[in-house]
């Protein structure tokens, strides 16, 4: 992609004055800076003007009002449809508590439902998937991007044609794979190793994790391998360390993927005792009350919003590496 | 600052433990390490309610004292086709389930249940049984792979409160298909926002009660030639007018709502919140509905189905059938018919059980006397229903009109072949037909006879 | 143990075992072990079922193409094709634009960004799961169903929603884009802040208007992602299963089976044992066109690159 570059100096600067020059272009380009803190598509300029002004205020505003209809009504809703008598959800749901409240709701959601047994189970199955992907991902990015060993190229190629494979093609005979598994004598069904295994299966993680190791400067390597470091130091000690950003992004995709996933575990996990959030509410929705269930939904949201909320930066930076990564 | 490494470490090391404490997995019990027989029974469905499973708890300590050398273990759990044969391959399923009508006998031929024959001939009331019920347990090899309970007709399932709110007699529920049509279209109009009538579209129980609905009529889906050769009539007229019938009251009464895509548990769901006055579903439903959705008893009506004249307009029948995973050992097995004999068979026959039953049941607000059939003969059931009398939650006047009127209506079996099939291509008529002003019903019959009947013949039975 | 004739040692495990060839091998074994059984040997397997006849419980017959002929002669196969492709352009419709123009819009706000970044961000937060509950209830289409009712305010009568055969295809498409559009929103705000500030300097000195600043230095700019966000979305509602299973099963009618819920029933609908050949064969089926469709995307989106 090539850039038309110019400049906001006069391209028929006169030669002769250097130092002029110079100064003139010290101070375009500290104005410059200036200028790209704050500009975008509208520059100092245009936003002078007070049709842009206003248009882009009434944009700011409807803008607004449709991220928090669309945003946060929802939510609202939710949390007040939990503390509402089912018979008034039904009947007139957009109505603000025209009986009074029920906190019963979230008292049966807590105490019939056990909504926070399933809620530890989600943690418990997003953070062993997020160990297995760890482990997976940095052992064999360091092998491949570091060690380099010969027959890494068939290796790296082997994992990159994962890469174009949906998993649909997967759900069958890995589930066939899962009910016999190879060594282990009985089946993995309704235990939580058979979400954490496959979920380290993931070539994104590998390739993500290998191109950054690919573009760690190597005399680091060379350096303390003369300082006598071995195979596991240099991994432990120097690479690792090292690799902060790139095992944040990996973690972040990790735990998303392992939080949302539905298919796959409501095929493995029927037993209800380690079931997580994903797969238990969908199968209580006929035998719920509404508003229990509602009040199950919004505890079952409130925790992941909290933590949303008060790691934001985090989240949107990663959401956004991500994009950038991608690209 | 930690080192990512230890951050890894530890994730792992707390993983690995977790990991090993849930990674044993619930299936079947095995040897425990004690001289104890294991069983994992499964007799109630999930999102049980607190009460159903404190008085199960009754039972289970009840059994485990008469019988020393077992433990039982009772968990929630549904049986679904979805991923049974994938579960008996990989050994999750619990010792103890149990399995619709319809599929048990399937299941027994395909070598999938095991076999109790020696066990049941053990039990008390082996030679009592009515032969067609013991027949739907029975394998083609005539062994005996499970122990039914609670056979039940298929009924008309009514609330009684809106009944009385739309100005309807709840102690006289309408008794042919035409005053279903009127009594719905009064509530309809009387007690806005509520379904006069609906039944079931979805997950292979749409096929099941348009099924139901034809054969009152008289038809039938299939029929078995002479030389054993099924044919699938789907396309027959008492099919058609039952769709006639459905497409007046949802096109020109409106009187079946505006939500139609339901399977048994969310249509048990929309009674129970008093979105559905009436529908269709098993005469034993009010159990669930206890069970399942804490439902009030005393709104609760139910009253046979209508039957149109003509020798063959019948009534389809269900029930359950207690299993037996076909991969337990053999003291397993004895443990688990004597548990199936404990839990459903002796409160039909024995007194005391029978009472003790009852009061449990009473004591976690189960239902005690939902309507059933004669599992043994009617004498035997009759005599049943006395001993529980006393400890009867259900007020006896909702249940009357189906207890009295059961008994003089004609029992016809479920289509033989390939019935889940059939059940889940005609879920797709029945939709159309509510969802769609204008559905070609001839044309989406005849699609159901190709499909089913190529299934069939590829059987190349 | 060299002699004066060689000069590189000869290569014995044990040199190998020195030179560090074992500790490598250790760290290949976990991935090598996780993606040889549950990748790599899944994949192949599933290969192979598909011109198998399998059950669980006697040993697979090879049966050639017969799935394959099976799933092309079932009528319920071409109705999943319809509305698979109908659900990826209505997604495409609604959801690829919307995303774009907001982040524009956000990325030129300046006090209240954070605020509707956060607000954008929100929906993608809650489970998937749990988005689609609380749509199903949204879509309740009795009257006082809360769509509805809103509807009523402004004097539009009750709409079926997912009751429809016509209605209930969009009405999943538009909880998807509900659900995913916050995801898209924020990437696209990373890439619009990265876009080199002297371009729009250098337009404006050219006496660019701002839409012609957006049409020429904005979206060129954008290409790359826009490219990618375009495949990416449209592998992913190829692939829908969620929606489907969860709002209808797939109805009513069979209106919003996809090929994914078709392949689910093929496998896990019967009780007796599933049809897993023909689930193979459709995912292979699917998997192959996706990768003919990519190949061939990229190939056209080079082209355009490069110009």
């Amino acid at each position: 992609m090539e850039h038309r570059v110019t400049t906001t100096i006069p391209a028929d600067l006169p030669l002769q004055e250097p130092v002029q020059a110079e100064r003139i272009r010290r101070r375009a380009r500290s104005v410059r800076t200036r200028d790209a803190e704050d500009r975008g598509i509208l520059g100092i300029a245009d936003r002078r003007r007070t049709g842009v002004r206003t248009g882009s205020t009434v944009i700011n505003v409807l803008l607004g009002a449709a991220l928090v209809v669309t945003g946060l009504l929802p939510l609202l809703w939710l949390a007040k449809s939990a503390i509402t008598p089912t018979q008034d959800t039904l009947m007139m749901p957009l109505r603000l508590f025209p009986n009074g409240v029920a906190w019963s709701n979230l008292e049966r959601a807590w105490n019939d439902v056990h909504i926070q047994n399933f809620f530890w189970n989600t943690i418990v199955m997003a953070a062993g998937s997020w160990a297995v992907q760890m482990v997976v991902a940095t052992t064999a990015g360091y092998a491949l991007a570091v060690l380099r060993p010969a027959y890494g190229r068939v290796l790296t190629g082997l994992v990159l044609a994962t890469l174009f494979v949906p998993a649909v093609v997967l759900l069958v005979p890995l589930y066939l794979t899962v009910l016999h598994p190879p060594l282990i004598g009985h089946s993995l069904i309704n235990t939580f190793w058979a979400v954490w295994l496959p979920a380290g299966a993931s070539a994104f993680n590998v390739l993500l994790v290998m191109r950054f190791f690919e573009s760690l400067p190597r005399e680091v390597f060379e350096a303390a391998r003369t300082d006598g470091a071995g195979t596991f130091r240099l991994f432990w000690s120097v690479v690792l360390p090292m690799s902060k950003p790139i095992l944040g992004v990996v973690s972040i995709f990790a735990i998303n993927a392992a939080w949302a996933d539905f298919l796959w575990p409501n095929l493995v996990l029927t037993d209800i005792a380690i079931q997580p959030l994903s797969v238990r509410l969908p199968q209580i929705q006929s035998s719920t009350d509404l508003g229990v269930y509602l009040a199950s939904l919004t505890i079952a949201t409130v925790i992941p919003v909290a933590i949303f909320l008060v790691f934001q930066r985090t989240f949107l930076s990663g959401a956004g590496l991500g994009g950038a990564v991608k690209g | 600052m930690k080192s990512p490494g230890k951050v890894l470490l530890a994730g792992a090391a707390v993983v690995a433990t977790v990991g090993a404490l849930a990674g044993c997995s619930s299936g079947s019990g095995g040897g425990g390490g004690d001289s104890k027989i294991h069983l994992v029974v499964a007799p109630v469905l999930p999102g049980a309610t607190a009460d159903a499973l404190k008085a199960l708890a009754e039972r289970v300590k009840e059994f485990e004292k008469a019988n020393p050398d077992i433990d039982v273990k009772a968990i929630e759990y549904q049986w679904t086709g979805t991923t049974f044969a994938a579960e008996l391959a990989g050994g999750t399923l619990p010792d103890v389930f149990n399995v619709p009508f319809t599929d048990s006998k399937a299941l027994a031929n395909n070598g999938q249940l095991a076999d109790i024959t020696a066990d049941f001939k053990k039990t008390s009331t082996a030679d009592k049984w009515n032969k067609n019920v013991l027949n739907v347990a029975t394998g083609d090899n005539g062994k005996i792979y499970g122990i039914p309970w609670g056979p039940y007709a298929m009924a008309l399932s009514y609330n009684r409160e809106i009944f009385q709110k739309a100005g309807l007699d709840p102690d006289k529920p309408p008794t042919t298909l035409d005053e279903i049509r009127q009594d719905a279209k009064t509530i309809a109009e009387k007690v806005p926002g509520v379904a006069g009538y609906m039944q079931m579209t979805k997950d292979n129980t749409g096929g099941w009660n348009l099924t139901t609905l034809t054969q009152s009529l008289g038809g039938r889906m299939e029929r078995v030639g002479s030389d054993g050769k099924v044919t699938v009539t789907a396309d027959n007229a008492q099919t058609k007018q039952g769709l006639e019938w459905l497409k007046s009251m949802r096109w020109e009464d409106d009187s079946m709502g505006s939500n139609f895509l339901f399977d048994w548990s969310g249509i048990n769901q929309a009674f129970a919140s008093g979105q559905v006055a009436m529908y269709m579903s098993g005469s034993d439903v009010i159990g669930s509905l206890m069970q399942a959705n804490g439902f009030d008893q005393t709104k609760y009506g139910v009253t046979t189905y209508p039957l149109a004249s003509g020798s063959d307009a019948g009534i389809l029948s269900g029930g359950n059938v207690d299993v037996v995973n076909v991969k337990d050992s053999p003291e397993q097995i004895a443990a688990a018919v004597k548990w199936i004999d404990f839990y459903r068979t002796q409160p039909t026959v024995d007194k005391d059980a029978a009472v003790k039953n009852a009061q449990t049941l009473k004591a976690g607000n189960q239902a005690v006397n939902a309507p059933t059939l004669p599992v043994f003969d009617k004498a035997t059931w009759q005599q049943n229903q006395e001993w529980i009398k006393p400890y009867a939650n259900i007020p006896a006047a909702n249940i009357a009109p189906f207890n009295t009127g059961i008994f003089s209506q004609q029992i016809v079996p479920e289509p033989p072949r390939h019935t889940q099939d059939l059940y889940n291509a005609l879920d797709g008529v029945v939709q159309a037909v509510l969802t769609d002003r204008n559905a070609d019903v001839d044309a989406l019959l005849k699609g159901v006879d190709a499909k089913v009947q190529a299934l069939i013949d590829a059987d190349g039975k | 143990m060299t002699t004066a004739a060689s000069r590189t040692p000869r290569r014995t495990p044990l040199t190998w075992v020195r030179r560090g060839g074992l500790s490598t091998l250790v760290f290949l074994l976990p991935m090598l072990i996780v993606f040889g059984v549950f990748s790599w040997t899944p994949i192949v397997e599933s290969v192979v079922m598909s011109f198998q006849h399998t059950n669980l419980v006697t040993t697979p017959e090879f049966v050639g193409w017969a799935n394959f002929a099976a799933v092309l002669a079932d009528p319920t196969f071409w109705i999943a094709v319809r509305n698979t492709a109908y659900f990826a352009v209505l997604a495409l419709i609604f959801g690829y634009p919307l995303p774009l123009i907001a982040a524009v819009l956000l990325s030129e706000t300046r006090r209240m960004r954070g605020v509707y970044s956060v607000l954008a961000y929100l929906p993608v937060i809650i489970l998937p799961v749990v988005a689609v509950l609380l749509w199903k209830v949204f879509y309740d289409a009795s009257p006082n169903g809360v769509f509805n009712t809103i509807l009523g305010w402004f004097g539009i009568p009750p709409q079926p929603w997912i009751q429809d055969a016509t209605t209930a295809m969009p009405s999943l498409v538009l909880q998807a884009t509900w659900a995913g559009a916050g995801a898209t929103v924020i990437i696209y705000l990373a890439a619009l802040r990265s876009v080199p500030p002297e371009l729009y300097d250098a337009a404006e000195v050219d006496g660019a208007s701002i839409w012609q600043k957006v049409w020429h230095v904005t979206l060129p700019q954008l290409r790359g992602i826009l490219f990618i966000t375009l495949i990416l979305q449209i592998t992913a509602t190829a692939q829908v299963f969620l929606q489907p299973f969860l709002f209808t099963g797939g109805g009513p009618n069979n209106a919003t089976t996809t090929i994914l819920l078709l392949i689910y029933q093929y496998a896990f609908q019967n009780s007796l044992g599933g049809a897993y050949g023909k689930a193979t064969a459709l995912s292979l089926m699917l998997a192959v066109f996706l990768a003919v469709l990519s190949i061939v995307y990229f190939r056209i989106t080079r082209r355009w690159s490069t110009e």
